[in-house]
């Protein structure tokens, strides 16, 4: 009998191993792919691939400029917009868990995070750029920050609520006002869970293409950093050259990828370095 | 402390990413004042599209023309809703929209194209011959499979394989694919109804689980590319850079043909336009398509951009520029792409004359 | 409102705070409002029908004739696809990091882990197309269909390959690391009393594991209906990998659409058709109606993990 249950131990072990193996392959060989496929043609391009428009198709010459930096100010926009707004409303939900608002705050920001980002695009689409007579980066940065509210919401609630109680109630009984304790006593204790929330939110912003196909236009040839003015992304860049017949415009997909990948690693990698030095 | 950490910890991460926009919002601000264009719409004159894009950047720098290739009924759906500058569509606007917006939009043939139909046939090669029958029993599922019949008769000496047919078509709303199923209308009126005409349409094919749909001339091209025993319809410059087979084409007279510069411009010979860029375009696409002429390639179609008469003061000269130069030496050898046609002379000065139509409002 | 026994300081926080809630208060609903509204139209002239009959026929002169269920079909279907095929690599996954992996790499693979859950999802339609489209149809979708193509989930030849088999799997693979972070929470947080207890009944370490996972059972039962809604939900990598037919067809290897894929394809050129964007938009509703109360269950059952004693 013993026998049999180590006999079906090790299979069992064996089968757990194997598929969460598999269940790595799919990221794991995405990752590669970029790499090998994208990295010749990083390579090759040289720096050009950061300062060179997008090609025409055909052409033999690769670039990402318009998208890369259309990446990052729609990263910036939508988390300077995104971000208060959430921080704000977690402070409430963690300070005051009982009031009405809270309660109905931290319901929402959690049922809706997985609200389908294509319905954030149809809404924006609707309410500003039809409103203001064009695409642009300014309302495709509404829309990423509609995004981001209930991730950055209840990332930073979760964080702020870990604080144990004993430090608010050293706080207060030291005679400072609820709103001392929580800005000075309990949001630096949770900084590491608040930043990293906010950065979770940044780089999920980043890798979004749904909330972009009606809001911010293809400004692809030209470089533009007006806000009310149309620009690219480079999600939205990928999305039309994965589809597109030509060579180097896959190329060029796959070389945006590995930069859309690289980017979005260094914000994780950013969360974690920025607050090694500031635990408490 | 800490929290002076943390306030400084933020901005170190955004830091680098304000120096790049901060450095590309100063170098920006100083050229000259810009003027973008924005426009969208039809995938068939994409490629022609970013080329004189880039043609126009560099003769003038204070003008940047953007092009969405999104499918011809984007493209005017967004010029109409007024979120976007211009429209880039294969066929004219149709007559009930065209009587709405009377006097207030300019239509412009600027170029010519034609849809090849490209396939996918590893054991067969190239010289397939199909006519426009053939082609909508195919697309309405009634053809099945590649050694049928009604296609070994037009093709005694290919070696088509017992496999079934894989019709792509367009998932988005197409002017390729209304001069497409205007062709097969045309050809085969009594397998391919008028109700089937049109931009986005209810393909039989797909209910029988045969037809596959992809966005733009870019996403039939490369379904198409990517998938053995498949049949699509796009730009012919799609097809010529995808290397794929064309099929030739029977037109009215019984020729079979492949898209050329001849072949298409023989097509539109006859062609009558209207009295000026404000007329009513809408039967044009009937006289060109399936035209009966001889040597016409049968499934060749204009593309039209579509502007508006007014503009606000800061776009009117960016509007005409644009307008001039599509009309003179956009249509010079060298600035055509390959896969498309300039206009004949005639319609040239025709294009040319909206540029003083164009005017502040 | 804060009780009244509240000091004045603090009410004044809490009203300084106020506007933000109201704003995502606001914006979520103005959102839900919006789209519903924007649909009515369409629910009007259609009914119910909208939903139960499959057909596309756009026209520009007049409303033209519009029913979802090919879309809502493909989603509902690619959906539950992806969490059948993402729940054994998620709960495998969730014991191997919990139970196998050397003390010093568990924290380097849940990193892993998180950071593939946010994952740009576009990334994975890029390479679903030039990847996993055609390895499943040369390897999977022929075999089967050559050697047991009499079952009608396998009875079509395989086309380009899109298909919802192709659009499930692939979803399988981008909601895998999201299930497996809430498994794995949900694992690490049994007691050490309860392990305890379940080393104790287990003679063999498979039952004790098998024991412990269902202790989370509501968690596992969560991720399967949190996966779900994600899934649902997902738009650009879908539709890239659908194939985008109108085709309702038992069979896994046909092309089909979803409903984010179709207002990703046509929403763009709506408004050129009578009443389509309005169908589209309770395209919309129907997403947000399935992805509202899919996460309100989801939420509900991950509340109900909690430890006593």
């Amino acid at each position: 009998m013993a026998e049999v249950r180590a006999l079906l131990d090790i299979l069992f072990k064996g089968c757990v191993l194997l598929i969460a193996f598999l269940a790595l392959v799919p990221v794991l060989h995405l990752t590669l792919a970029a790499i090998v496929n994208g990295g010749p043609v990083i390579a090759s391009a040289g720096l050009k691939f950061f300062t060179e428009v997008p090609p025409p198709p055909g052409n033999r010459t690769y670039g990402i400029l318009t998208s890369l930096i259309g990446t990052i100010e729609l990263a910036l926009l939508s988390t300077l917009v995104g971000v208060p707004i959430s921080f704000m409303a977690a402070v409430l939900v963690v300070e005051f868990p009982h009031s009405r608002l809270g309660r109905i705050v931290r319901l929402l920001s959690r049922t809706l995070l997985e609200l389908p980002t294509i319905l954030i695009g149809m809404f924006v689409f609707t309410i500003i750029v039809v409103p203001l007579g064009s695409p642009s980066i300014l309302a495709a940065s509404i829309a990423l920050a509609l995004v981001m509210l209930p991730y950055v919401t209840t990332y930073i609630e979760t964080a702020l609520s870990s604080v144990p109680r004993t430090y608010r109630e050293a706080g207060l009984a030291l005679g400072m006002t609820k709103a001392r304790v929580a800005f000075t006593i309990v949001v630096p204790i949770a900084v590491r869970g608040v930043v990293t929330g906010i950065l979770v939110g940044l780089a999920k912003a980043m890798g979004e293409t749904a909330p972009l196909l009606f809001t911010l236009g293809r400004a692809r040839t030209s470089l533009n950093v007006d806000p009310l003015g149309p620009g690219d992304a480079i999600p939205l860049l990928i999305y039309d050259y994965a589809q597109a017949p030509y060579e180097n415009l896959r190329e060029v997909a796959w070389g945006a990828t590995l930069v859309l990948i690289t980017l979005f690693l260094l914000v994780y990698v950013l969360a974690r370095l920025t607050i090694r030095g500031v635990r408490v | 402390m800490v929290s002076l950490r943390f306030l400084l910890a933020v901005p170190l991460v955004f830091l680098p990413l304000i120096a790049i926009i901060v450095y590309f919002a100063s170098t920006g601000a100083e050229e000259a004042e810009k003027t973008v264009l924005i426009g969208s719409g039809s995938s068939f004159i994409a490629p022609q599209m970013y080329a004189w894009a880039s043609q126009l950047k560099s003769k003038y720098p204070w003008l940047a023309v953007e092009y969405e290739s999104v499918g011809s009924g984007a493209g005017l759906a967004n010029f109409l809703d007024g979120v976007r500058d211009f429209a880039a569509s294969d066929p004219p606007l149709p007559k009930n929209l065209w009587e709405k917006y009377r006097g207030k939009v300019i239509q412009l043939p600027v170029i010519l194209g034609a849809i090849a139909v490209i396939y996918n046939l590893p054991e067969a090669g190239e010289g397939l011959r199909l006519t426009g029958e053939v082609l909508a029993l195919i697309y309405t599922g009634e053809i099945k499979y590649w050694d049928d019949p009604r296609i070994k008769e037009l093709n005694p000496g290919l070696n088509l394989p017992s496999k079934e047919i894989i019709a792509v078509h367009r998932s988005d709303s197409s002017g390729t694919t209304e001069i497409f199923t205007l062709f097969l209308h045309k050809s085969a009126p009594s397998v391919w109804p008028r109700e089937l005409v049109g931009k986005a349409i209810d393909w039989p094919v797909d209910r029988k689980g045969n037809g596959v749909g992809a966005k733009g001339n870019e996403g039939v091209t490369s379904t198409v590319k990517s998938t053995p025993y498949s049949i699509g319809y796009v730009e012919w410059s799609y097809a010529l850079d995808s290397g794929l087979p064309m099929a030739a084409i029977m037109n009215p007279r019984g020729e079979f043909l492949l898209p050329s510069i001849e072949s298409i411009q023989k097509a539109v010979q006859n062609v009558e336009l209207p009295e000026s860029p404000l007329g009513d375009f809408s039967s044009l696409p009937l006289d060109v398509v399936y035209a009966d002429v001889e040597g016409a390639y049968p499934i060749v179609s204009f593309t039209f951009l579509i502007f508006w008469v007014e503009y606000p003061q800061e776009k009117v000269e960016a509007v005409r520029t644009f307008i001039e130069y599509v009309s003179t030496e956009g249509q010079m050898e060298g600035n055509v792409v390959k896969g498309y046609v300039p206009v004949p002379d005639n319609i040239r000065r025709f294009n040319l004359e909206a540029v003083s139509l164009v005017r502040e409002g | 409102m804060p009780p009244r026994s509240v000091p004045r300081e603090d009410r004044l926080f809490y009203f300084s705070l106020v506007p933000f809630a109201y704003i995502i208060i606001a914006a979520l609903l103005l959102l839900a409002l919006s789209i519903t509204w924007k649909a009515l139209p369409a629910l009007e002239a259609y009914g119910i029908d909208l939903f139960l009959r499959n057909v596309w026929a756009p026209r520009e002169d007049s409303p033209g004739d519009y029913g979802l269920l090919a879309a809502i079909y493909g989603t509902l279907v690619s959906a539950f696809i992806a969490v059948v095929l993402a729940l054994p690599l998620s709960v495998s996954l969730a014991i191997a990091v919990e139970e196998l992996a050397p003390k010093p790499l568990r924290g380097a693979i849940a990193f892993l882990n998180d950071v593939a859950a946010g994952f740009p999802t576009i990334a994975f339609g890029l390479w679903g197309v030039e990847y996993l489209v055609p390895f499943l149809r040369d390897y999977v979708m022929r075999p089967l269909y050559s050697s047991i193509g009499f079952l009608p989930t396998f009875s079509c030849e395989p086309l380009s390959g899109a298909s919802l088999l192709a659009a499930g799997t692939l979803l399988a693979f981008m909601v895998t690391p999201f299930m497996t972070a809430l498994i794995r929470e949900a694992y690490a947080s049994v007691p050490f009393h309860l392990r305890e207890a379940a080393a104790s009944v287990s003679s063999a370490w498979y039952q004790e594991v098998l024991l412990v996972l269902g202790m989370i059972k509501p968690a596992i039962v969560a991720a399967l209906l949190l996966g779900y809604g994600r899934a649902a939900g997902e738009t650009v990598a879908v539709s890239l990998v659908v194939g985008n037919s109108f085709n309702v067809s038992l069979c896994l290897f046909a092309p089909s659409y979803t409903v984010s894929a179709l207002i990703a394809n046509q929403f763009g050129n709506a408004t050129y058709y009578p009443l389509m964007p309005e169908v589209l938009f309770a395209g919309g509703v129907f997403l947000f109606v399935i992805g509202l109360v899919i996460n309100w269950m989801g939420v509900r059952m991950i509340e109900r993990v909690r430890w006593v004693g």
